[in-house]
């Protein structure tokens, strides 16, 4: 069976869906392409949010999207034009939403605090309009006139007194389906009230039908004493209340519905094949802890192969390939399960630019590519912000005033492209605009005055290292901070996101043509090849993406510079490291590896060097704390525990 | 206790009723996600009913509810339903469905329906 808490995780997810769902379509409506598909989403969605959080027993969420459901029923009905204040309005409703969604997720239960006036609000609107436009189901009930009856046949005829339980939701629905299904086992002669009053819901307490039926009384009485129905009694026999209308016959009620026409049944019926269920939920909780269970597995294959090999038992040998095989096979797996199509984050930008574009009073186009390109989970998390704030600053920085993109002979509004493509072993995330750049003098300037360039190596700083500035704390273009991208978070904060996401960021920008940052990325941060070394007997591994080269060295080629050492290679220098404070004082030691982080190298002194290898980067417990210049461990064959280096924050 | 197939489009809905059915002794056959895939389950199921929500993409629930009654006239079908939904329940009754049932649901009244319909 299922708890209170999967309920509610079930819900949260799904509430998700409908509620990004919504504001999507809110959006397209804007933009104006296809508007009764959208207008159809939206009332279907928030009539599914209604519908769950009624179940889950959320009365404020549930009062605010049957408000959402009633205005979007009149817009449907094309009694309401959306206008840019209505979105508005119902922007600010898709937010609540989402407040109470995070409210609830943490296990609260949102309040009527939040959405009363809201819910105000969409009133407002639903019955300013509703007075307009005639409502259905006003229109006063057809009359019909008494029809004579012909003399019954020999079938026997019967009075049923019926009453609906005053609890029923849908009494006119109720009473319906009894009428309905009395029909199928005889001829309704009569009811009293007359049945189109009945199937309006216009009765207050039992009512009477008149009815010729050869199904017996038995029949009769298990159909009358249905759902929210209690028989109070049925007699043989019966007179027609001669002044009481008489009850069309189904067929010519039936005619007056509309029908679907046989296309469109049939195309129903081929519209698609059998298709099964094919997906099912995880908690991603789960999939951590299976993850981790595999690596395990991986670690403990490691020493099974290595014990394997001290003895030498061909069986043995045999068994434990074939469990290897299925470790890969498993591992491989389990990363292609934990991987999420990018969509999922993309999926909130189009909101972010609108609202900053209609603040800045700026009209902008976003394009979206590449939203199936996957990610692990666990990269996902940590890119949104950074992803965000690139997106907004795109926007607030980048893109001008419609004014004075005229006036550079630009377009009036503005393009932002998102574009996410997987590149050989990594994920690459693009954001383009074509505003006004960034001025390279400017930033030369700008660096000097903040003290993080010396004069001198501003005048001779290659454009790269120019916008290089643009990631240093405390540096920013921007004349004013604007409320909406200076919210104390800079650009240097998004790239140490990227980068302990083992990413890295790249900028390039022409004055007049636009700004485009580069995301790399790698797919999964958990599993990475390394390159294992010893240093001072102690072994060590670092990721393969950081190392350029191994060299051998003579003493001669190092060079003293202050208080660092440098080393001469193939005409380069290069800082030379020794890492003696993490590993203790390096034996003499020739060999060499020079590392590289975002086109930056340094070498640092390895005693040897053990070979390339795949491991599982565990992360170090919050016992150990933040280690610098460690990103982690890893648990290589022999049960040994490697630290694995860090060389982000090394260069 | 018959043999049912749950027809919604959330998975969160269709959890719900799974488990009140479930506690009512059903044996839930199978479930679908919209009206195109009910059409087509209910004709590899023939379960003895379906439980339909109205509002759902691609198909909805009423242009669901007469394919399967075109397919299998005599077909069992209860409409989930919503307060302020009469008009789309009548259309349903109309074009063949045997029952309703409302959100947000209510074990006992579920299960009494479904009886009620399954014995008819």
């Amino acid at each position: 069976m299922f708890d209170e808490e999967g309920y509610r995780k079930l819900f949260v997810e799904e509430s998700r869906e409908n509620h990004e769902n919504i504001v999507n379509n809110l959006l397209a409506l804007e933009t104006g392409d296809d508007q009764q598909t959208a207008i159809d989403e939206i009332f279907r969605s928030a009539h599914t949010l209604k519908g769950m959080s009624a179940s889950m027993g959320f009365d404020a969420m549930e009062h605010l999207c049957h408000s959402m459901e009633d205005v979007f029923s009149l817009i449907r009905s094309g009694r309401r034009e959306v206008d840019a204040s209505l979105t508005d309005l119902l922007l600010t409703c898709t937010d609540t939403i989402e407040e109470m969604l995070d409210a609830i997720e943490s296990g609260g239960a949102p309040s009527d605090e939040q959405s009363a006036s809201l819910v105000q609000e969409l009133q407002a609107f639903a019955e300013e309009e509703g007075e307009e436009g005639p409502s259905p189901g006003a229109a006063p009930p057809a009359e019909t006139t008494p029809e004579p009856v012909e003399d019954a046949d020999d079938r026997p005829l019967y009075t049923l007194t019926v009453a609906v339980d005053p609890s029923s939701t849908m009494k006119d629905v109720r009473a319906m389906l009894l009428l309905q299904n009395l029909e199928e086992l005889g001829t309704i002669l009569s009811t009293v009230p007359a049945r189109e009053l009945l199937e309006d819901g216009m009765f207050d307490g039992p009512f009477e039908v008149l009815i010729e039926s050869e199904a017996g009384e038995d029949a009769l009485r298990t159909i009358a004493s249905g759902t929210e129905l209690s028989l109070i009694a049925l007699s043989a026999g019966g007179s027609l209340p001669a002044a009481l209308p008489i009850t069309p016959p189904a067929e010519s009620k039936e005619a007056q519905t509309p029908e679907p026409s046989p296309q469109q049944v049939q195309r129903a019926a081929k519209a698609e094949k059998s298709r099964e269920i094919k997906n099912i939920r995880v908690d991603i909780q789960r999939l951590d802890r299976m993850m981790n269970l595999v690596e395990d597995l991986v670690i403990n294959r490691g020493r099974l192969e290595q014990i394997a090999k001290k003895h030498g038992i061909k069986e043995f040998d045999e068994a434990l390939s074939m469990v290897g095989r299925s470790v890969s096979d498993l591992q491989n797996l389990m990363m292609g399960i934990r991987m999420m199509p990018l969509e999922r984050i993309f999926n909130r930008l189009p909101r972010v630019v609108r609202d900053v574009a209609n603040h800045d009073g700026k009209e902008v186009e976003l394009t979206i590519e590449g939203g199936e390109t996957e990610l692990d989970r666990s990269m996902m998390d940590g890119l949104s912000d950074p992803l965000l704030h690139l997106i907004r600053n795109g926007v607030n920085h980048g893109i001008e005033t419609p004014e004075i993109r005229k006036a550079s002979g630009k377009p009036p509004k503005g393009s932002l492209r998102l574009t996410a493509r997987r590149d050989k072993d990594n994920v690459v995330i693009e954001i383009e605009d074509d505003g006004a750049g960034i001025d390279h003098e400017r930033l030369r300037r700008k660096g000097v005055e903040k003290g993080l360039m010396a004069p001198e190596a501003a005048a001779n700083a290659t454009k790269e290292e120019l916008v290089g500035l643009l990631f240093e704390p405390g540096f920013s273009t921007a004349e004013t901070i604007t409320d909406i991208s200076g919210r104390g978070v800079g650009l240097d904060v998004v790239k140490k996101t990227i980068e302990s996401l083992k990413g890295t960021i790249k900028v390039e920008t022409e004055v007049g043509r636009g700004t485009r940052f580069e995301l790399v990325l790698p797919p999964t941060m958990a599993i990475i090849d390394v390159m294992m070394v010893h240093i001072n007997g102690m072994r060590c591994a670092i990721p393969i993406s950081n190392v350029v080269e191994v060299a051998q060295t003579r003493p001669e080629a190092i060079h003293r510079i202050g208080n660092s050492e440098a080393i001469l290679l193939r005409d380069q220098t290069l800082p030379m490291h020794r890492l003696e404070d993490m590993f203790g004082r390096a034996e003499k030691s020739n060999t060499l590896v020079v590392l590289q982080n975002d086109g930056r190298r340094c070498c640092i002194v390895v005693d040897t060097v053990d070979g390339q290898q795949e491991v599982v980067v565990k992360p170090l417990s919050s016992i150990a704390g933040n280690c610098r210049g460690i990103s982690g461990i890893t648990i290589p064959g022999d049960g040994d525990v490697v630290p694995v280096l860090d060389v982000n924050t090394m260069i | 206790m018959g043999r049912i197939l749950i027809v919604d489009d959330t998975m969160f809905m269709r959890t719900l009723l799974k488990n009140i059915l479930f506690s009512g002794g059903h044996d839930i056959v199978g479930e679908a996600a919209d009206g195109a895939e009910a059409l087509a389950r209910y004709q590899e199921l023939k379960p003895d009913l379906v439980t339909m929500d109205v509002v759902m993409p691609k198909m909805n629930g009423i242009e669901a509810l007469k394919a399967i009654k075109a397919a299998d006239p005599a077909a069992k079908v209860i409409m989930c339903t919503a307060v302020g939904q009469e008009q789309m329940v009548k259309l349903a009754v109309k074009s063949g469905a045997r029952g309703y049932i409302v959100k947000p649901f209510q074990a006992p009244k579920v299960l009494e329906e479904v009886k009620n319909v399954l014995s008819a």
